[in-house]
């Protein structure tokens, strides 16, 4: 008897959960692979859960859909005199969930927060030498030299209420145990956070007092991180999810030939590149070439950019939804070079004539290194580079792998030649120079595995950090531009495709970032 | 009985130990957990204080030594994902997965039982040579693309079911269940299938093998010859003694269908610990790969020892030895 009424019990909860579901007809629901590790603004800058928390925490500046930098939780902003740093005018009136105001205190204590020893957004800081509270809604950030892009590199950093954190012991990010802010947030965003489950599920709801007026019909949000591809697909087709990203390419045309389903294509800020072992004195993966690295020879690394077919990977492979790179990132990114448009032309003939005169009539053999769960059909992406090489007589053996130990490779110079996608975190193109371009040391160059070193780029990065006048910091970019094609530091290829799948009757906004903001989503 | 008892449970530490050992020297070949929990702009002297403060620059034996002794106190540890405790993530966790296999196990004694009785019975059969063919190809296709066809089937095409997650469940205690609802019986259908597919097949052919060796036996001749009802030999006396061995296979199997449920929760997104352990893997979680696999060897260990226990039960001449 007592177990009938159980289940009877439970049948009603049941019951009454379908009912709920069915009437709030703007719950959205959306996947994607990787679920964000914590809630935490300054634990860890990863894209996952920096995209995420873009909904919950605001930073001073945001982006717009086209990444323009545009006021947030500052009204406005502008240098101080003698390029001492930047003076952001706060908002007023702007209210964080718990309903604790907002103001200059807790631009202070974000700060500090963010550049404490277990935050892992420290480096958006390292040129300011100390933030300082002007009156309650004007505060300073002074900076060892002039920095004219600082406003666009902290879109991302968020601002979290003192009061709120001390209250729960949570003024600094989490490091060996989690704490308050790791599952719960309190930001001044247009979603607020109502139910946290790791790895399973997610729950947002609007932020009624948001202070600007929301684009977005969404009464509830539900995030479920889905990690195999086929299992989020079917979720999509089955209408169980209305939004899922990324998807396969290949799969692109089985959503679009359905009724009731689209896919958003643009391009990621993100290009795909070969590196190579500068810093190598021989190959290590060769079987007859021991006694040196013929990629230390620029004729040799012009020669792999003329040989291989970049038109040909974008039909075959990224179905032609990517677009050919000539620099470490993408044509139209501020910074972006118009003096060097060009990447070198496919000319299977000019390489092969190209190695001969370097040397290696005969071509040599190498190893390449490759992601294979990592950027968009990576593996493919290298086995076509690999059968290209072959046609200059060069064999490329391809070592595939999953990124989880990829870098640590890189790392340990394991490769002759390797594949690198590269998403500018400023959407500037001293962002590259600064990790891929610069000699490698303990902040700089720290991306770039191969050792790639030129003492003119080198010398070029602090001026384009800190130069103000447009015109004159855009021609060193141009310099180290002609530099990094002149020397094929590196070969880009393409610039990689976003693939955003959901149900027709959503209207989301594509940022090249990958960003994924709920503020700018409507259900029909 | 005790010392019985007291033994196993000794040996089962070392058991334990020896799994911990294993996974915990095959896991540092799996990746670097330090650019798995740091984002791009890093620097590299921050990378460095991370692994000396997590201890990743001790040698091999002193990290053991110390992720045991750690375990032997209660402290599981914390993830490097997600800083969680690992403890109450993997029983945050566990309900998911137990719920799911023993599902999947009763699916597969209420089919594969009576299947099994029935291909032994009627050996040449039309239906027993299907129902063998049949269970045939579905052990032999693999697990996810079983999964996948069902989802696809039975989530896309004909809309009956959901396609991922544990939906509807209802909290008793700290046990989240999802066998009180509609809505939790319709999320566990699927993937309950294909964990239970294998299972059927096995224990229809075990019972099938067992069955027919039985039906030969001298006491099942001699009831035979002394005109006991057919009804009676087969469900009574044959039956009786086909589910001994039947049963010692089957527990020793639930341990392996918790195992292995790693696939069926990875392709239904089932939130059970066999997917925390895929995710684990995918950012190189150290800690909550070794804590998982020991926990699994545990579950070995007491699902081994629980079934010896009941064949002691069972089978009286063991106990005689036992005493002697």
């Amino acid at each position: 008897m007592a177990r009938h009424k159980i289940s009877s019990a439970a049948l009603l909860i049941g019951a009454a959960m379908s009912v709920a579901s069915a009437v709030s007809a703007e719950t959205f629901r959306w996947a994607g692979t990787t679920d964000p590790q914590t809630m935490d603004p300054h634990a860890v800058n990863a894209a996952p859960v920096l995209s995420f928390l873009n909904n919950v925490y605001e930073g001073l500046v945001r982006r717009n859909g086209e990444m323009a930098v545009e006021p947030s939780l500052a009204t406005s902003w502008e240098p101080l005199p003698e390029g001492a740093g930047w003076r952001f005018m706060l908002r007023e009136g702007v209210t964080f969930h718990d309903g604790a105001e907002f103001n200059a205190d807790d631009v202070l204590f974000s700060y500090e927060r963010a550049v404490s020893e277990t935050s892992d957004v420290k480096s958006w800081f390292a040129s300011v030498t100390a933030v300082e509270k002007v009156d309650d809604y004007t505060v300073d950030f002074k900076t060892s030299s002039p920095n004219p892009l600082f406003p666009g590199s902290i879109a991302n950093f968020m601002i979290l209420d003192s009061g709120w954190a001390e209250a729960n012991d949570a003024t600094a990010p989490a490091r060996e145990s989690e704490n308050f802010a790791t599952r719960n947030a309190n930001g001044t965003g247009p979603f607020r956070l109502t139910a946290r489950d790791p790895g399973v599920e997610t729950r947002l709801a609007p932020n009624d007092g948001w202070w600007d007026s929301l684009d977005s019909n969404v009464t509830e949000a539900v995030w479920t991180p889905i990690g195999n591809a086929a299992t989020g697909l079917a979720a999509l087709l089955s209408g169980e999810i209305d939004f899922i990203s990324p998807i396969p390419l290949q799969d692109v045309e089985q959503v679009e030939g359905r009724d009731g389903f689209k896919v958003l294509s643009g391009l990621e800020t993100r290009v795909i590149m070969l590196g190579f072992g500068h810093d190598h004195d021989t190959l290590k993966y060769s079987d007859e070439t021991t006694d040196k690295n013929p990629f230390q020879d620029p004729r040799v690394r012009l020669s792999v950019a003329q040989a291989v077919d970049v038109a040909t990977i974008d039909r075959v492979i990224m179905r032609g939804a990517s677009e050919p790179a000539s620099q470490l990132l993408p044509e139209g990114l501020s910074g972006w070079s118009e003096a060097h448009p060009d990447r070198p032309a496919f000319d299977a003939d000019a390489a092969k004539a190209m190695l001969e005169e370097a040397g290696y009539p005969d071509g040599f053999s190498f190893g390449l290194m490759c992601p294979n769960d990592r950027y968009i059909n990576d593996e493919a992406l290298c086995r076509a580079v690999a059968s290209m090489l072959a046609k200059i007589g060069v064999t490329a053996k391809v070592n595939a792998m999953p990124v989880r130990g990829y870098w640590d490779e890189l790392r340990a110079d394991n490769f002759d030649m390797y594949l690198l996608g590269w998403s500018p975190g400023t959407f500037d193109a001293e962002h590259p120079i600064r990790f891929l371009a610069h000699t490698p040391g303990e902040r700089l160059g720290t991306w770039n595995f191969g050792g790639y070193s030129n003492a003119r780029i080198d010398e070029l990065l602090e001026p384009i950090q800190s130069e103000v006048d447009p015109a004159a910091r855009q021609a060193m970019i141009d310099e180290v531009a002609g530099i990094l094609q002149d020397e094929v530091a590196y070969v880009p290829l393409y610039t990689q495709p976003l693939i955003w799948a959901m149900k027709d009757s959503v209207d989301v906004v594509q940022r090249p970032d990958n960003f994924f903001l709920l503020r700018w989503v409507s259900v029909n | 009985m005790a010392v019985f008892i007291l033994k196993r449970l000794i040996q089962s530490v070392f058991v334990m130990l020896a799994v911990a050992f294993l996974a915990f020297s095959l896991f540092s070949f799996v990746g670097d957990p330090i650019s798995q929990m740091t984002g791009v702009e890093t620097s590299l002297e921050d990378q460095a204080r991370l692994r000396e403060e997590l201890g990743l620059n001790d040698p091999f034996i002193v990290q053991f030594a110390r992720f045991t002794g750690d375990m032997l106190q209660g402290n599981f540890g914390y993830s490097y994902r997600t800083r969680e405790p690992i403890g109450a993530m993997l029983l945050d966790r566990l309900p998911a997965t137990l719920e799911l296999g023993t599902v999947a196990l009763i699916i597969s004694l209420i089919a594969g039982i009576p299947a099994g009785i029935y291909t032994a019975l009627n050996p040449r059969g039309v239906l027993s040579q299907s129902m063998l063919i049949a269970t045939l190809i579905g052990v032999s296709i693999p697990t996810f693309v079983i999964g996948i066809l069902l989802i696809f089937l039975f989530g896309v095409q004909l809309g009956w079911l959901p396609t991922f997650g544990r939906s509807g469940t209802v909290e008793i205690g700290w046990w989240r269940s999802s066998l009180f609802t509609v809505d939790g019986w319709r999320s566990l259908v699927l993937p309950g299938l294909t964990l239970g597919l294998f299972q059927l097949t096995l224990t229809m052919r075990l019972v099938r093998a067992q069955m027919m060796e039985v039906m030969r036996t001298d006491h099942i001749r001699f009831a035979i010859a002394r005109g006991i009802p057919w009804r009676s030999i087969r469900y009574r006396h044959a039956l009786s003694n086909t589910m001994i061995p039947v049963i010692t296979v089957i527990g020793l199997q639930f341990g392996g269908v918790i195992a292995f449920s790693i696939v069926t929760e990875s392709v239904f997104q089932w939130p059970g610990m066999g997917l925390l352990f895929l995710e684990s893997i995918r950012f190189v979680d150290i800690p909550v790969m070794s804590v998982y696999l020991v926990v699994i060897a545990f579950f070995f260990v007491v699902i081994n020892l629980l079934v010896d226990l009941l064949y002691l039960l069972i089978d009286p001449r063991l106990r005689v030895r036992e005493a002697a």
